[in-house]
């Protein structure tokens, strides 16, 4: 029996860790209550110097220590004020009335509204429930079939998750050992490739069945001229001037040798400020330069574009840390909802006693699974791990596949701070040793860890959208409204995996993650990285191909 | 029991406050660090003080939040199992874990780390960074979150001990999660009413 325990610690401790779990009691200790007890039964058995856990205050002082995690409060926070700030409602009125009036239009302002909610703050919930409030009762109304309604609202809202800024890479930075600015430039492409699969699944529901996806009839467009004119045309010929305005900005005015994402990133701002200032004067001297549409337009996009500049744009062009961007977001969301009159006392305690809950129960989830580390790796479960993944037919391949099924199952009864706090540094040390790059396989999880939101029986979108959504929707068709877009988002990870290069950031060393905030400024100057990059994610491709 | 159940609610009482008294340190935190960031770019320095007072805060916020947030029940769990059984049964899982799993883990590590504290407390241990912070008061919040958790987990014990005994209403009963959505989408639909359509 003794021998039996001794040779095979690591698997039973392993077991014995999911069973703890399953107990019902919060993770956090369930985990750390593991580490113990099978640290306790090491240093009995001789397998574990008694000195083990020792070494634990110290690492909690790292895990208080680790400015990376601040994010997590700053980004729950500004995703708890603009949830209340009735930014998504705006938009979705807006966009809505845009987009409404062509076949499945209803559902396009859904992906798109549902994408730009998500590049402002990374908070799933709040996305499906301003939807599942407006766009639902909207699309149900026009006779939109019920399962496309409420897959494509809880897909989209499920966005948040991959697009940066999104709590998940936050901790998948942290747990990988990478810099979040990385992870957040990796995500992008594949966040925004993956809301254009959603929009192609649309439109291909919206050609060959069009009776899922009516148009609205025009006449439910009530935002128009008084002459009864859409007012589309001063849109798109506002869209054209400011669009021509950021690119003459960037040719012209703004300085030659600054790096790319800093042009894009201002010259962008530019065009916006152009079609602010446009809004801005045909509002206060009334003297009818833009239509109503292309005022309101306007006016609804700023405050998430704004937003977006002011959180990814700093931290792409390296004035702020990821950490600080999630404060200067967190800063202008209460400056907006303020400038909004939608900010209250009573909302901003209930925002402030959310982000401290969530950052409690997070961080302790982190310190209970460090207990559970400490005592894993001394029992070699880490080899274990290791010689179990590296035994796998197919090398690289084998390992990818097994991963992902592996997290696409878990992801079942676990949510994703679980999943990276336990799984991710177990699986970490051995792609790194397999030759993959670390960001890449950041990202490929993210992207697989999104299906958990839409998934039943506990996808949270799903949850929440029932709880919003009219008796007259049933759940199976909430349910079933979520596979196409689950089978998305499986494709996606299969893209990635087969197309490398889709994530791509600007710096492809293999720094460590300190290291690299440090080099912010290096960051800055350097217009090279792009070349490095590329080059590494060749190197990747050919590893793939089985080299 | 009565006066077990007396001092429950002064637990209660405590972590309330605390929790209640560490949620604006959210907003201190965020207004320094967007605040570095601002100086940073406009003014071209920076201060160790500043960016270490960051984690402080952030250590603060979530070490003296845990007994708080065990009142509140908010520690996530996987209840898939468990969430089938009576009010009872869940009662009972939670003294177990409790017993267990919470106060062995919260006892160790409090044991553990009061002696670096101290030593830290003596010495006046000092940032490695020029310009940066004392640590003892940072080191502290880890055995006084502690502290505040083991209180809190005293409390839901008696809490629920006196549930199964029949003296008080079932502690699990007051599950906040839910309040939330729920309130926002009180919210939204209150924003709507109160406007004209477009």
């Amino acid at each position: 029996m003794t021998e039996f325990v001794v040779a095979n610690m690591a698997p039973l401790m392993f077991a014995s860790m999911i069973l703890f779990l399953l107990f019902g009691f919060p993770v956090a200790f369930a985990l750390a209550a593991n580490g113990i007890l099978f640290g306790l039964v090491g240093i009995e058995l001789g397998l574990l110097h008694g000195a083990l856990f020792q070494a634990l205050p110290e690492r909690i002082f790292g895990i208080m220590a680790n400015d990376t995690l601040l994010a997590v409060p700053f980004f729950t926070f500004m995703g708890l004020i603009l949830e209340r700030s009735g930014m998504a409602e705006d938009l979705l009125d807006t966009i809505g009335q845009l987009f409404g009036p062509i076949r499945g239009g209803l559902a396009f302002a859904v992906i798109f509204v549902g994408a730009l909610l998500a590049a402002t703050t990374g908070v799933v919930a709040a996305s499906v429930i301003s939807m599942g409030l407006i766009s639902l009762p909207i699309m149900m109304r026009y006779g939109y079939d019920h399962r496309l309604a409420t897959g494509v609202i809880a897909a989209s809202g499920t966005l948040a998750q991959i697009i940066p800024p999104s709590l998940v890479l936050i901790v998948m930075a942290d747990q990988l050992g990478r810099s979040v600015g990385d992870m957040y430039q990796g995500a992008l492409v594949p966040g925004l490739v993956l809301t254009g699969l959603y929009v192609v699944y649309v439109a291909v529901v919206a050609i060959f069945r069009p009776s899922l996806a009516p148009a609205m009839p025009p006449e439910a467009r009530t935002l128009r001229e008084p002459d009864g004119a859409s007012g589309l045309r001063s849109l798109a010929l506002l869209t054209v001037v400011a669009g021509a305005g950021a690119w003459l900005f960037a040719s012209q005015i703004y300085r030659a040798d600054a790096p790319r994402d800093e042009v894009v990133v201002v010259s962008a701002m530019a065009g916006i400020g152009i079609a602010f200032v446009a809004a801005m004067v045909n509002r206060i001297f009334g003297i009818g330069l833009l239509s109503r549409m292309a005022e309101r337009v306007t006016f609804v996009l700023i405050p998430p574009l704004g937003l977006i500049f002011l959180v990814l744009g700093t931290i792409f062009i390296g004035v702020a840390t990821p950490t600080e961007g999630g404060a200067m977001g967190a800063l202008g969301a209460v400056l907006m909802a303020l400038a909004r009159r939608r900010l209250s006392l009573p909302l901003l305690r209930q925002a402030m006693d959310s982000t401290t809950k969530l950052s409690c129960f997070v961080v302790f989830i982190l310190i209970g699974s460090s207990v559970f580390g400490l005592t894993f790796r001394g029992v070699n479960g880490d080899l274990w791990v290791e010689h179990l993944m590296t035994s796998l037919p197919g090398g690289q391949t084998g390992f990818l596949v097994a991963v992902n099924l592996l997290v696409f199952v878990l992801a079942f009864f676990l949510d994703y701070f679980e999943l990276a706090f336990i799984i991710v540094p177990l699986l970490a040390p051995v792609a790194d040793k397999l030759g993959i790059d670390l960001i890449w396989f950041g990202v490929l999880l993210a992207v697989n860890m999104q299906t958990s939101f839409l998934h039943p029986p506990f996808g949270f979108a799903l949850f929440f959208l029932r709880s919003v959504a009219s008796e007259k929707v049933k759940t199976a068709s909430i349910y079933w409204g979520a596979v196409p877009f689950v089978i998305i988002q499986l494709v996606m990870v299969g893209l990635i995996i087969a197309f490398p290069g889709l994530v791509s950031y600007g710096d492809a060393g293999a720094k460590p993650a300190q290291q690299q905030e440090l080099d912010l400024e290096q960051l800055l100057q350097g217009g090279g990285g792009a070349a490095a990059a590329g080059d590494s994610n060749a190197d990747l491709m050919r590893k793939l191909q089985g080299d | 029991m009565s006066s077990l159940l007396r001092l429950s609610r002064l637990i209660d009482w405590i972590n309330e406050r605390v929790g209640r008294a560490v949620m604006w340190l959210v907003l201190v935190a965020v207004v320094i660090s967007a605040g570095n960031a601002l100086v940073r770019k406009l003014f071209n320095t920076s201060s160790n003080a500043l960016l270490e007072i960051q984690w402080y805060l952030f250590a603060a916020i979530f070490m003296l939040a845990a007994g708080y947030t065990f009142l509140r029940n908010e520690h996530v769990r996987i209840d898939i199992l468990t969430s089938r059984l009576s009010p009872r049964g869940q009662n009972v899982v939670d003294i177990v874990g409790i017993l267990f799993f919470l106060l062995p883990m919260a006892g160790l590590i409090l044991w553990l780390s009061w002696p670096i504290v101290m030593t830290s407390l003596a010495s006046g241990e000092m940032s490695q960074n020029s310009g940066g912070l004392i640590r003892w008061p940072v080191k502290m919040m880890l055995p006084l979150g502690l502290g505040l958790l083991v209180l809190q987990a005293f409390s839901e014990l008696v809490k629920r001990i006196a549930f199964l005994a029949g003296h008080g209403p079932d502690p699990l009963q007051k599950k906040s999660s839910g309040a939330a959505t729920a309130d926002l989408v009180a919210a939204i639909k209150a924003q709507r009413e109160g406007r004209v359509e477009p």
